[in-house]
């Protein structure tokens, strides 16, 4: 096998990377009895004014990531866009290649002609959004744990936070979905017919109906939730005695890149199949 | 006492729920894996677009393991 220089450039930086995140994480090599003083799942949230109620908290890194994610996607497709060109060059193709397939896929399940552009533009940016933060989480960086109430921070002892790893983004994009859903029923079918398409077969279906529609939500956020939350603890219960020295790089490559690019793919597909639900 | 009882009781209830809850995706994903090789060995020259909607599919049936996974976390940390 014969690399080239760059290859080896880059195979150098990764092993540097892999060696000087063992040697900081050597203090931290430990027992069993470590593991409750970890912090294992905890969230820097916090809490301004008197009371705890739900508009006085904030987890500050779910902000914080979440803009940081939206300008790298931003920053990366102007540079895309501003040098287009009819012959192109290799970033240019693989985005038309993305956006092409994710058209296909949006054009076969969408029969209403004129939703297929608001439907692509809607899960392509879910897509784009979940798929970024969720490969985020299969890189070491930065992360925040609380212990006895005292915000941690730790630089490459575990991988980014990801906003993904919080359920209220999640609920956020579902609820979304949910409404921007029936928004568009209500445009294509009309109202009388949208409020009768809850009664469908017979009357006594309303509350199956009903119920049907509101567990949707909470299915779509939850899937997303649990494998990136779960697949962390898990990574990090599974390799708490090895840290860093082969195991957890390839845990995070298969939990954190490979299923999270597959759970991102899985939301984007189910936005627009409970769209296409809705408006068909 | 009643401490070490709740402690052993959440360990207990913990596992319980992860290993029952575990068996519905096992199926599920045999299941899926199991019709998609009949079909991969029936047209060979679909297998790679069979393997994608495989691993959809795959994705999907798991999320109710992930339920279960979440309720031991729960159980266990909180």
């Amino acid at each position: 096998m014969s690399l080239s220089k760059g290859e080896k450039i880059f195979v150098g930086i990764i092993l540097a990377a892999i060696i000087v995140t063992w040697l900081f994480s050597l203090p931290n090599i430990g027992g069993m009895e470590q593991l409750s003083e970890m912090g294992i799942g905890t969230k820097w949230i916090y809490t301004f004014g008197e009371e705890a109620g739900f508009f006085t908290r904030i987890n500050w890194l779910t902000v914080i990531m979440g803009g940081i994610i939206c300008l790298v996607v931003i920053i990366f497709a102007h540079g895309v866009s501003k040098k287009f060109s009819m012959i192109p060059n290799r970033k240019q193709s693989a985005v038309e290649l993305f956006l092409d397939f994710m058209y296909k896929t949006v054009e076969d399940s969408i029969t209403v002609k004129e939703y297929v552009k608001p439907v692509f533009v809607i899960s392509t940016t879910l897509f784009i959004f979940i798929g970024v933060a969720n490969i985020i989480s299969g890189i070491p960086g930065l992360n925040v744990s609380v212990i006895n109430g005292e915000p941690h921070f730790s630089l490459f002892l575990d991988t980014w936070y990801t906003p993904t790893s919080d359920l209220n983004t999640n609920a956020t994009y579902a609820l979304m979905t949910l409404v921007i859903s029936h928004a568009f029923a209500i445009k294509v079918k009309g109202f009388g017919n949208w409020i009768k398409s809850f009664f469908q077969p017979v009357f006594i279906m309303f509350p199956m109906n009903l119920v049907g529609e509101i567990s949707k939500p909470i299915s779509h956020s939850l899937r997303l939730f649990g494998n990136i939350y779960g697949g962390g603890i898990l990574v990090l219960i599974l390799s708490y005695m090895v840290k860093y020295l082969i195991l957890p790089v390839v845990l995070w490559g298969f939990f954190g890149m490979f299923i999270g690019l597959i759970q991102a793919m899985v939301f984007s597909m189910l936005t627009i199949a409970y769209i296409a639900g809705q408006i068909e | 006492m009643e401490q070490a009882i709740i402690e052993a009781a959440k360990y207990v209830g913990a596992g319980l729920c992860m290993g029952i809850g575990a068996i519905g995706p096992a199926i599920g994903e045999g299941n899926v894996g199991g019709h998609a090789m009949d079909a991969m060995a029936r047209q060979p020259e679909m297998a790679g677009s069979l393997v994608t909607r495989m691993l959809l599919a795959m994705a999907v049936s798991e999320s109710t393991g992930l339920y279960s996974l979440l309720i031991a976390f729960i159980i266990l940390f909180v």
